[in-house]
């Protein structure tokens, strides 16, 4: 560690936590580890139920729309696909490469792991191309979580993973969702230019 | 009668004279009362094997002719009272394994100190004031058992037919067995396996290493599973030929709906096929008597598929077996192990089983005290690839 740069315990815990379970008991384990931690703190968001999709909008402006207050404000593209500047993650992955210049061992196994097609990328729409780290386990199956717990017009809500991008700009598509959704890849793509994490909305009949 | 006639005698078989000539002039001393005889070959041993009765044999091993080993192999059969010390210059592994599944327990290095093989020679002709013979109707099981108990340390020579294998005992442990290549636990569980035969008790004076840290107990418990499992396995074999297709309700499920892809090379099987067949071989597992759930996840922890008894959670299940899982892999290959093939944990309910099911999902077989853990390990092994391809997994 170099001097003068300051070491935030809880996100290097945190991270040196995933390297741990990951040599404990594998990279599968530890993504359902996540995973399951994830999805039980999106059972603990109450059910909203916005009259109208601008309704959504709004309350993602304002920071009370549940999914925001996890995540921070994402901008609706058209066509309800959304992009989200700034990874949730950041500041604790920015903190810890401050220090360690490098994320810690496996986690690319990990993430490789994560964008496997599983049982839970299938049940949330998530991975499948789309995670650039550990933290995507995290982050995208907790958003799909919640998303379960959000109406729209007394409609249920799905979330789709379509792309996210890693620090190093490197970006990763969910090629199965985005066909599956028909959303263009060049808009996935455009939409990770400026932001971190793309993902489509879609209001179920 | 002379006092000689009283006398045990021993033969000593060397070429080389100066070595014969030595032996008999420093064997005799007030400890060791014998009478020496002495030959230069192996075909002259056996002639004064013949015409005297020889308590015990001091043999070189390289001899021109019948070398030490073949006659020892003379003497076992013609005389299998007899003890027999081998004499070496070439201190030898491979050697020493066959001279003692030959017979001979006891061994001793050239040069040695005539004091070193005066012990030795004593403590041979010890055992030969011992009972000999045979005694019928005891199982091998029995005499291993009563061995521990009585805390000896000697060896079980047992020998069926051309099989021979010896147990060693040291302080009522066992430490060590030998059957033909095997060695340790392995040898141990092949001499089990013996349908019959002869039993020696030997004294050892040269105990080999240790390559048994098992209890008895614990021994003849894996040994018994491992019967179990044979006969199962053989069951099955049999019954596979009196009824194919025995054990994969699946297979005719798919027959029956006439969707079997690989028959027609055309047919889809649905996915509600595939869910049913996977629960017709989880169910393979439940029908066992004594294991109440089966349970398919992934190796995220993540359930695919379960069959359980009512009160179990397969979800949470699943989800922590994932960690017990994938923290018995992460030691194996830590350790070097290589891909793990099963995890078994006892607890005092019974067992649960965990075995990886391709790459991506492993299987739990809860089951109680009395299940057939070998029916649960055949059928793992039966179905393992079956399910795989089932859950596309």
């Amino acid at each position: 560690m170099s001097d003068g740069k300051m070491l935030d315990i809880a996100h290097i815990s945190f991270l040196d936590m995933i390297k741990v379970m990951i040599t404990m008991s594998g990279a599968a384990s530890a993504k359902g580890t996540l995973i399951r931690n994830a999805i039980s703190t999106a059972e603990s968001i109450h059910e909203t139920d916005y009259a109208t999709f601008e309704d959504f909008l709004a309350a993602i402006e304002n920071s009370t729309n549940p999914i925001t207050q996890v995540e921070g404000k994402a901008s609706h593209q058209g066509e309800f696909v959304f992009g989200l500047a700034a990874c949730p993650f950041a500041p604790s992955i920015g903190n810890y490469m401050q220090v360690f210049e490098k994320l810690p061992d496996g986690y690319a196994d990990f993430t490789a792991e994560f964008n496997k097609p599983s049982k839970v990328t299938e049940m949330y729409r998530v991975g499948e191309g789309a995670g650039v780290s550990p933290f995507c386990s995290v982050h995208q199956p907790m958003r799909s979580a919640i998303a379960d717990k959000i109406k729209i017009g007394g409609k249920k809500i799905k979330i789709y993973q379509l792309g996210c991008k890693a620090g190093s700009g490197k970006k990763g598509f969910a090629d199965r969702w985005i066909e599956e959704t028909g959303v263009s890849r060049d808009i996935v793509d455009k939409t990770l230019d400026n932001h971190m994490c793309c993902y489509l909305l879609k209001i179920e009949e | 009668m002379s006092k000689n006639d009283e006398l045990k005698k021993i033969l000593i078989v060397d070429d080389e004279e100066d070595m014969i000539w030595s032996l008999q002039k420093n064997l005799k001393s007030e400890r060791l009362k014998v009478v020496v005889l002495t030959a230069s070959s192996g075909e002259e041993a056996l002639e004064v094997l013949k015409n005297n009765t020889i308590s015990l044999v001091v043999t070189d091993i390289k001899m021109p002719g019948i070398s030490g080993l073949d006659l020892l192999i003379e003497i076992k059969n013609r005389y299998p009272y007899t003890s027999v010390i081998i004499m070496t210059a070439f201190p030898s592994n491979e050697y020493k394994k066959e001279a003692i599944l030959r017979g001979s327990l006891h061994f001793i290095e050239k040069p040695f100190d005539i004091n070193q093989l005066r012990d030795m020679i004593a403590y041979a002709l010890k055992e030969d004031n011992l009972f000999k013979g045979t005694v019928a109707g005891v199982g091998l099981t029995d005499v291993i058992q009563i061995k521990c108990l009585s805390r000896v340390t000697s060896a079980l020579r047992v020998k069926e037919d051309d099989k021979i294998g010896i147990i060693y005992f040291q302080d009522g442990r066992i430490i060590h067995a030998i059957c033909k290549e095997m060695e340790g636990e392995e040898a141990f569980y092949s001499i089990l396996n013996f349908k019959g035969g002869m039993l020696d008790s030997l004294n050892v004076s040269d105990m080999p290493g240790q390559t048994i840290n098992k209890p008895v107990e614990a021994l003849l418990m894996e040994w018994a599973r491992r019967s179990d499992e044979a006969n199962n396995q053989e069951e099955e074999t049999e019954l596979e030929q009196l009824a194919p297709g025995f054990g994969r309700v699946a297979d005719q499920n798919i027959n029956s709906g006439g969707t079997n892809q690989s028959a027609t090379g055309t047919a889809n099987v649905t996915e509600e096929d595939d869910m049913a067949e996977l629960k017709d071989v989880l169910t393979e597992f439940t029908n066992i008597p004594g294991v109440n759930t089966a349970c398919l996840v992934g190796r995220d922890g993540f359930l695919l598929d379960s069959i359980a008894i009512s009160g179990i959670d397969t979800e949470m299940i699943g989800a922590i077996a994932s960690s017990g899982f994938g923290a018995s892999e992460s030691m194996g290959r830590q350790l070097e192990k290589g891909q793990m093939s099963m995890s078994m944990i006892e607890y005092a309910g019974g067992p649960v089983m965990l075995s990886p099911i391709g790459d991506e999902a492993f299987l739990v077989i809860v089951a109680e005290k009395e299940a057939n853990l070998g029916m649960i390990r055949l059928k793992i092994k039966k179905h393992a690839k079956q399910i795989a391809e089932t859950a596309a997994i």
